[in-house]
């Protein structure tokens, strides 16, 4: 082993002293001769003779120095370093073949590079937080729910802490909150999170500056009034000067002590952050919560935990699960119908994303792949004008290895070159993506080329290399020699049809797997803006504020909800309005048992609605329709009535075959302490939660039984509702100072952010798929062309035999054709495998839909009809006399 | 022919070379040459260019180093010299080849007689 070492440096040394060692040699050989000759005077040889034995006797002087030389020094190295410089030559002398080359292999490179970025930042990267793979998120679902998400209660998750022997840490998370920060300028609403103080050490998470929660602090229900700045509101609100630490904030009427800085980078991941936009600004500890005292039956929490070292997720899992069902037995009322589970952080937050980043990737892949191919082809076309060159060094000697070196070299340096441009390409088309993203994709997070991404490159180059140098190389290496050297160099220069045509195919069929999943994926995006979200969302505009914590009953509520939509309705081209409590399409939502009159249900099968206050006058604003019964109306309010509403999903579930209109009902979770209930109509089902989700059965209250603390105010338009929108917020201080303006957009708005991630899928998809025509239509116009250059002579002689130009037309167009057939024919069938695969993320179109396959079949022809038209109507120019006599 | 030659050769040529670098002293190409030619009778006749790619492998091993200086007449040569190592690696592989020589034989006598 050593001596191979020894051998080794001394090669090293060698390569870089070539010249001196080669003139040494040179010298020794010399000597040697001269030597040699002198012995063979000496006895008795004439002096020419002696000449020519000594040298016959030494050998010849350029094998030895050649074999010195490869003993020597780093042959292979040199013989690199040598193609590379001719590689350079040829590249040089043929500009517009490298410049063709570089930018479609720095497009194809470029454009992979950017995907596997996004995809990396998005869904593969491990979590930024301390050792993430023991990190799981647990939930408890309710079974007669199974569809709807996971929350644990405060007390529940006291107990898991308590009797818990997997897991060294566990953190519950509020929902996001929005609370009013007052004091300064204006009234700021903020969104804020109020966590466990474990929080931050289970990620591993420090204060940049001062601290974070102290566990006497989050004591279970008593807690301190402290408060974390995130860096972003730090820097904002205190122009980043730590003299912010000790100050103290009027967050919704509490005074909280700012005790720390989170880390700029730092963001939650997790659920409930996970695939929203929000970005917290204020981190409370979770004894501070008002939810928090409400026992069992509100389930409000998310929960994390990280495992002890040597837990397994199994193990873990197991523990949860026994735990889940011991207090279901001990508090049935509230517990009996959870299930607990557990899953990975990271797949909590990446797990739905995981099936469009592979969709993602595969597609990205098969556009480097077409780039891949049309890069062959021009490197057959280029080597197929070398013939002869080829064919003299095969005589010479040249061995087939060699070639084929010198051949990858080539492809290895355009691919290289396509690399380093292909960096920028990526650096552009990151910043579209990230611009094209919707905000709850990128969750705040930074995607910018970094390490990995430049690996990903260079082996994208690597394989470029390959797969463009390697076919045509190993196919021109087969051709003939003798062929080559003649003057006619038919076997050398340019041929290989059949390859040729198998690249094409190979394209085509890529190009119609692209086309068919755009096409997929269009249509689904088509159906899903068809759908009737159940309200009509033109000329409405939307804004939510909170009432000032200076009410205090009811009745005050009550007064200033109405004066609210009172205000709103005077302002100049507001139609009408409307209040709600939760919207459709904002995200959140709160559940409520529902309790029929008449009927009694076993403890696990209680039946549950979607709960919503709303005025009166909400109903006509939506554009709700009523299906039967009437809506509510001011009688109601004055006489402050026992009515209700429900949605057509609630009456179809509950009460197949029969009116509601009429029936009793209570809701919530103390009927006891409820008047019943009467139900006076059925309104239509409205998306509450996306347009791609099934109505959910929903209840409504009259504001003025249920008043609105928290009001979402809708209002019809005359004009467009954006113009409308900044007058919310001075109509609001006008009533009250400290009564801020959020969530205010037009409904049309809301919309179009729940469709953004499926539109973004889209419309990338769509992208890849016009590269892959463009690079389709150029591949098969490269080949028919070179066909036609071919068979020049051909042509020349059908046409002097009597050949018409449309015949010669009809020809060209067909052999074309037959190539454009064969690839949609491959094609499509390799489509129908794959598409199966992206069911899930298809809306209500079938992975098969002959319609979509049909027309990017068609597309498909008719692009390369017109590809191959030019180079047909080429052939068809041919003058005999010329074509007889080419070549 | 002569490049079969100095393959079969080529093992069997380094340990020559060591030999005669080690029994003569320091020796230029042509000198090494020259002796293997006379010790082996004229029998190995070989293309005395050979023997340089011998001398650059025990070179890069480190079994022998080399040197310009003058020869005989005056004229500069590369001189080389056995080193310490070499001479290590040449008791080696003498002792080796005995040990295979004398096996070879006992077999053959073996076979002789049967």
């Amino acid at each position: 082993m050593f001596d191979s070492l020894k051998t080794l440096a001394s090669r090293v040394r060698g390569w870089f002293e070539i010249r001196q060692l080669d003139q040494e040699f040179e010298q020794e050989l010399f000597a040697h001769l001269e030597m040699l000759k002198e012995e063979l005077i000496r006895r008795g040889m004439p002096p020419d003779e002696a000449a020519r034995m000594a040298r016959m006797r030494l050998g010849g002087f350029t094998q030895l120095k050649e074999t010195n030389r490869e003993l020597r020094g780093l042959p292979m190295l040199e013989t690199f370093l040598q193609d590379i410089r001719f590689s350079l030559r040829m590249l040089r002398k043929n500009p517009g073949f490298t410049a063709i080359a570089v930018l479609t292999l720095a497009f194809g490179i470029g454009a992979n590079s950017a995907i596997f970025t996004a995809v990396d930042a998005l869904a593969l990267r491990a979590l930024p937080y301390s050792s993430p793979d023991q990190l799981l998120a647990l939930g408890a679902r309710d079974a007669h729910h199974p569809e709807s998400a996971e929350w644990t209660s405060a007390p529940a998750l006291f107990d898991l802490e308590d009797r818990t022997q997997s897991f060294s840490e566990l953190a519950g998370i509020s929902p996001v909150w929005n609370d009013v920060v007052t004091g300064s300028a204006n009234a700021e609403r903020l969104e804020t999170l109020y966590v466990s103080a474990q929080l931050f050490p289970l990620l591993g998470v420090q204060a940049e500056i001062g601290r974070t929660f102290r566990p006497e602090e989050d004591n279970r229900t008593k807690g301190s009034n402290v408060v974390l700045l995130s860096y972003g509101y730090w820097q904002r609100q205190f122009g980043g000067n730590s003299s912010a630490l000790g100050q103290t904030l009027n967050v919704s009427g509490r005074a909280f002590t700012i005790i720390g800085i989170l880390p700029r980078d730092f963001l939650y991941l997790g659920e409930p952050l996970a695939g929203t936009p929000s970005h917290i600004d204020l981190w409370m500890p979770l004894a501070t919560n008002q939810l928090v005292t409400r026992g069992r039956p509100v389930r409000f929490l998310k929960v994390v935990g990280r495992m002890k070292s040597g837990v397994s997720a199994a193990q873990a899992r197991d523990e949860i699960v026994r735990l889940g069902a011991v207090l279901a037995k001990e508090y049935p009322a509230s517990d009996a119908a959870l299930e607990y589970g557990v899953t990975p952080l990271s797949t909590q937050i990446s797990g739905r994303l995981r099936p469009m980043m592979l969709l993602l990737l595969c597609a990205v892949g098969f556009v480097l792949l077409m780039a891949c191919a049309n890069v062959a082809n021009l490197l057959l076309t280029m080597a197929g004008a070398r013939g002869k060159e080829l064919a003299v060094r095969t005589a010479l000697g040249a061995s087939r290895s060699r070639l084929l070196q010198q051949l990858l070299t080539e492809s290895a340096l355009l691919s290289g070159l396509g690399g380093a441009a292909g960096v920028v390409v990526a650096f552009a088309a990151l910043r579209g993506l990230i611009s094209l993203a919707p905000a709850a994709l990128l969750q705040g997070r930074t995607v910018s080329l970094d390490t990995r991404a430049l690996i990903f490159t260079s082996l994208a180059v690597l394989l470029s290399a390959l797969l463009s140098g390697l076919p045509p190389a190993l196919r021109i290496l087969r051709a003939d020699v003798g062929i080559g050297l003649r003057e006619t160099g038919r076997g050398f220069s340019g041929g290989h049809h059949r390859f040729r045509s198998a690249l094409v195919v190979t394209q085509m069929s890529l190009a119609l797997a692209l086309l068919v999943g755009a096409g997929l994926f269009i249509r689904g995006f088509m159906k899903l803006l068809d759908v009737n979200p159940g309200f009509d969302a033109n000329h409405v505009a939307t804004f939510s504020t909170q009432l000032p914590p200076t009410i205090s009953t009811v009745a005050q509520a009550i007064a200033l909800d109405r004066q609210i939509l009172e205000r709103t309705s005077q302002l100049p081209g507001v139609r009408e309005v409307g209040a709600v409590s939760r919207l459709p399409l904002l995200g959140t939502n709160l559940s409520s048992t529902l309790w029929i009159e008449g009927r009694s249900y076993a403890p696990q099968e209680y039946p549950g609605v979607e709960y919503r206050a709303a005025s009166a006058g909400y109903f006509p604003t939506m554009g709700i329709p009523l299906i039967s019964g009437r809506l509510f109306d001011d009688q109601d309010d004055a006489n402050a009535r026992n009515v209700a509403l429900i949605n057509e999903a609630a009456a179809r579930q509950y009460w197949t075959g029969q009116d509601p209109v009429g029936q009793h009902i209570k809701l919530g979770p103390n009927p006891e302490k409820q008047d019943w209930l009467t139900i006076i109509g059925v309104v239509g089902n409205v998306r509450h939660f996306g347009l791609d989700t099934q109505p959910s059965p929903e209840a409504y209250r009259p504001m003025s039984i249920n008043a609105l603390l928290s009001p979402i105010i809708v209002a019809r338009t005359d004009g467009a509702p954006s113009a409308l929108l900044p007058s919310f917020a001075a109509a609001m201080r006008s009533l009250d100072s400290s009564m801020p303006v959020y969530n205010n957009f037009s409904m049309e708005t809301l919309v179009d952010r729940s469709v953004a991630q499926r539109r973004f899928l889209m419309t990338l998809l769509a992208g890849f798929a016009c590269a892959a025509l463009f690079l389709a239509a150029i591949g098969i116009y490269g080949t028919i062309s070179q066909s036609v250059a071919q068979r020049t002579r051909e042509m020349g002689l059908r046409m002097a035999l009597g050949a018409q130009p449309r015949d010669v037309l009809r020809m060209i167009l067909t052999q074309g054709m037959k190539l454009a057939v064969a690839g949609i024919l491959i094609g499509g069938v390799s489509a129908a495998a794959l598409t199966r695969l992206v069911r899930s993320l298809l809306f209500q179109v079938s992975p098969f839909d002959i319609g979509v396959f049909t027309i990017a079949a068609i597309t498909l022809c008719a692009v390369a009809l017109f590809a191959c038209l030019a180079p047909a109507v080429r052939a068809t120019r041919v003058d005999p006399l010329v074509a007889l006599r080419h070549e | 022919m002569a490049a079969d030659k100095s393959e079969i050769l080529q093992g069997t040529l380094d340990l020559m070379v060591l030999k005669t670098l080690e029994a003569m002293g320091p020796l230029h190409g042509y000198g090494i040459a020259r002796r293997i030619e006379q010790i082996s009778e004229d029998a190995l006749q070989i293309n005395q260019g050979t023997i340089y790619a011998s001398l650059v492998r025990l070179m890069q091993k480190g079994w022998i180093s080399g040197a310009w200086g003058t020869s005989e007449n005056n004229r500069k040569a590369k001189f080389y010299s056995i080193t310490k190592s070499g001479r290590k690696q040449l008791h080696t592989e003498a002792e080796n080849w005995e040990r295979i020589a004398s096996v070879i034989g006992r077999v053959l006598r073996i076979a002789e007689r049967g």
